[in-house]
């Protein structure tokens, strides 16, 4: 079955007060309604960043803060296996729908074998 | 055990026929080692973020759908670890060798597990 990354994407001042218990209630029942399904294989939000970088001589810096500097990060994302990406964009649709916010969809085209 | 995001950052135009054996080679190891470690719950490789769709939510209510990235930046996420490890120290040494077997950046977040009724994360 073919897996989905559904990011979802927030501004960097967002503020989680701003959730209300309706929004909360929705996106709890989105997520039992894609276990149901069988299509929620993660789901979780994400907290701050660290950015690792190449040096020329070879080492690697660390620095705090997210590598892409936008002004909107992703703020939780969702693994999903589903038939073909239009599934994957009806359960993207009311993740919009349970988040008010804004979502990606990509196909994960390739996984490493785990033997 | 906590959760980390590893995320490979790739340049927009970024072609995976650069990826030559030594490469391939060094990341299946990286791999096979976070495996052998049980630090690895999943791992995969991201389509061109090009071929992603984009939902955003209109002011009346509906959700309209665009072909590309939501992010207008010049590189995006071209392949991503989710690791189980004790903290974010562990991660980042993951992450140090994500960055020497990919030959790319390297973002690493903590996952906050989503509970039901909470208003921010733990």
């Amino acid at each position: 079955m073919p897996q989905y990354l559904v990011a979802g994407y927030l501004p960097d001042d967002f503020d989680p007060s701003q959730m209300d218990e309706a929004m909360g209630r929705e996106i709890h029942a989105l997520n039992k309604e894609m276990i149901a399904a069988g299509v929620r294989k993660f789901a979780c939000g994400l907290g701050a960043a660290k950015s690792l970088r190449a040096q020329p001589d070879g080492g690697v810096v660390i620095t705090d803060g997210p590598y892409l500097e936008t002004k909107e990060h992703i703020g939780g994302l969702l693994i999903l296996e589903c038939a073909d990406m239009d599934e994957a964009l009806a359960w993207a649709r009311k993740g919009v729908a349970a988040t008010r916010g804004q979502v990606e969809v990509r196909e994960i085209f390739f996984q490493p074998s785990t033997d | 055990m906590p959760q980390y995001l590893v995320a490979i950052q790739h340049p927009e135009n970024y072609d995976p026929s650069v990826e030559g054996e030594a490469m391939i080679r060094d990341i299946s190891a990286l791999n096979e080692e976070m495996d052998a470690a049980g630090a690895r719950f999943f791992a995969g490789g991201l389509e061109s973020a090009s071929l992603a769709k984009s939902l955003r939510k209109q002011p009346d209510g509906n959700v309209s759908i665009t072909d590309g990235p939501y992010l207008e930046a010049k590189e995006h996420i071209g392949g991503f670890w989710i690791l189980e490890c004790a903290d974010m120290d562990e991660a980042l040494a993951w992450g140090r060798k994500a960055v020497v077997a990919c030959r790319a950046p390297v973002e690493v977040r903590a996952f906050h597990k989503m509970r039901p009724n909470r208003k921010s994360p733990e």
